[in-house]
């Protein structure tokens, strides 16, 4: 198995009595966008902090490229990162001098890479700006030029997408996108979880410091589902041809997955010759924020044996 | 370290009470140059531009200058935790150790500046008395203010440029307390508030005979050490200063941000 970008092995933080993380294990791959959520106090931030090497574990390990980011600090050039919402800068100088200042921290970057960047997050013409006088959307898009400055191969995100308007969080997103397309791994902390669901890979859900499931997201999204004139037929069908990898039934459905894109087309023909009509198909929209509050409800119903409504991320409770 | 220590001399003369605590020893002096009531109080006329800088130290040294060291030490870090800047640059390839020693560093210089800036000033102040020779002393002297006879302009500027070098050395470590203490409260009020409170502590703690010549607060007065005693009084700031500064980085190197 290949080393992966970032790693944690039974993570665990407690800040006085309070366990804060509990022996939280992940890995992400290069290309991955791995997305942390849950309620506020979860522990994202404490997770992110400590993978990134700003806060020491109580036990357990962690890794950035295979190394120890709190024993080999050198380990931090692969790394961009944005922990603080809004991102922290120095406020009486420029956009263009706080990038300056981190490319000087960094061993310095190609010329030509901080108007680059500045031109990506739509900064260009405020970069002669204070960043005391930015809005916190602006400081946000700052914050994210200054993560990718260096191209590393590692960006580490916590909730970068807070206090932006539909259209800056479009273009952070894609940046960050782009920077997974080109094998950069991802870790970020988000309660935007319809953005998660259009571009992140796999996603922790975190309640009490626990990390209590982890969702391939890739999977979901090559997901499909139908409704057929006999289910059970078309089941048996399905998981025999090998256009398809995966089929099996909910409710009066068939949720399958292609074995590629291309079989899709497939998958109807298949059907029709075991005699199987299909009256509806659609790509099978994984709804995260109800699977969200499915998880989150029955782990808090497993801890305190009340079973409560829990409100999506942002959503008054 | 050469950007780092760039960086933080940069920021020096951003902060506030940098600003605030050299035009505080840019005003300072012109109390006792143009104070109508220093007869009446001390018992003596000022004679020389060169006693207004002694006069300035001497009351100064005690509290206002360890006062302003104290706090631009302690925000020259707690700007960084109020701004949010020391995870980010910590998120940098950057030790910790590294980057606080340029901290502790520009600390260091700090107290150079000011005194530099507050003999010049005090200096100017003291114009309206002329820079020649004069009958009496600097007040840094071992003769005081009221000397020993006539005084060369050039024996004056000796003993005001060491009395305000031994100064600024001995307000280095309170500069070094100051940061050891922004780092255990992560902010720059604890850290100058723990700073003032343990140079009153000390003060107080001249009630025991034998601890004094030890104290921090007695190298205060390091700036009319008799020559002879200087090695020693200089040795002391050198640990006092050393060890601050080394319970700070490890303190620093352990913290969670």
């Amino acid at each position: 198995m290949s080393t992966p970008a970032i790693a944690s092995e039974r993570l665990t933080k407690v800040y006085g009595k309070r366990q804060v993380v509990k022996d939280f294990t992940f890995r992400v791959n290069p290309g991955e966008v791995y997305a942390l959520v849950g309620p506020n106090g979860a522990g994202k931030t404490t997770v992110i902090r400590l993978v990134s090497g700003l806060a020491f574990p109580t036990s357990g390990t962690v890794s950035i490229m295979g190394k120890d980011p709190h024993l080999r600090p050198e380990v931090r050039r692969e790394l961009g990162a944005v922990v603080e919402a809004p991102a922290a800068f120095y406020p009486y100088l420029t956009g263009r001098a706080n990038l300056q200042l981190h490319a000087s921290l960094a061993g310095g970057v190609e010329p030509g890479r901080i108007a680059e960047v500045l031109n990506l997050m739509e900064l260009s013409d405020a970069s002669e700006r204070k960043v005391g006088v930015y809005s916190l959307g602006m400081r946000q898009r700052l914050g994210v030029a200054a993560a990718i400055l260096t191209r590393p191969r590692v960006l580490i995100l916590d909730e970068p997408a807070s206090g932006m308007d539909p259209l800056s969080l479009h273009l952070v997103h894609s940046v960050l996108r782009k920077a997974a397309e080109e094998g950069t791994a991802v870790l970020l902390s988000t309660h935007h979880l319809d953005e998660v669901v259009a571009y992140c890979t796999r996603v922790a859900i975190l309640e009490e410091g626990v990390l209590i499931d982890e969702v391939n997201l890739f999977d979901r999204r090559e997901r499909y589902r139908l409704r057929p004139t006999n289910i059970d037929e078309a089941v048996r069908l399905l998981s025999a041809s090998p256009h398809v990898k995966h089929a099996s039934v909910r409710g009066t459905e068939v949720v399958f997955i292609p074995a590629s894109a291309k079989d899709l087309a497939a998958v109807t023909g298949v059907l029709a010759q075991g005699g199987v009509g299909v009256l509806e198909m659609n790509r099978d929209v994984f709804d995260l924020r109800a699977y969200y509050r499915e998880r989150v409800s029955a782990e808090r119903a497993r801890r305190t044996g009340v079973i409560e409504p829990v409100a999506y991320p942002g959503e008054a409770s | 370290m050469s950007v780092l220590l760039r960086m933080e001399l940069a920021k020096l003369w951003r902060l506030t009470s940098v600003r605030v605590g050299l035009l505080l020893v840019i005003v300072f002096p012109l109390l006792w140059a143009y104070a109508p009531g220093i007869f009446d109080v001390y018992g003596f006329f000022l004679v020389s531009a060169y006693q207004v800088p002694a006069l300035g130290l001497l009351s100064s040294m005690q509290f206002l200058l360890p006062l302003l060291t104290a706090i631009t030490a302690a925000e020259l870090l707690g700007v960084e935790i109020a701004n949010g800047t020391l995870p980010t640059i910590l998120l940098r390839p950057v030790t910790r150790p590294n980057w606080l020693a340029a901290k502790l560093v520009a600390a260091t210089l700090y107290p150079f500046v000011l005194l530099a800036v507050f003999l010049l000033a005090a200096l100017v102040a003291g114009a309206q008395f002329g820079f020649g020779s004069f009958i009496g002393g600097t007040g840094l002297g071992e003769a005081g203010l009221l000397g020993s006879g006539s005084m060369s302009a050039g024996a004056a500027m000796a003993e005001l440029g060491r009395g305000y070098l031994l100064a600024a050395v001995a307000l280095v470590p309170i500069a070094m307390l100051a940061v050891m203490f922004t780092v255990v409260f992560m902010n720059a009020a604890g850290g100058a508030l723990a700073t003032m409170a343990t140079l009153i502590l000390m003060q107080l703690l001249i009630v025991f005979p034998r601890l004094e010549p030890f104290l921090l607060t007695t190298q205060l007065n390091a700036y009319a050490a008799p020559t002879s005693d200087l090695s020693w009084v200089i040795a002391l700031i050198a640990l006092y200063g050393a060890l601050f500064a080394a319970i700070a980085v490890v303190l620093f190197e352990r913290k969670d941000f």
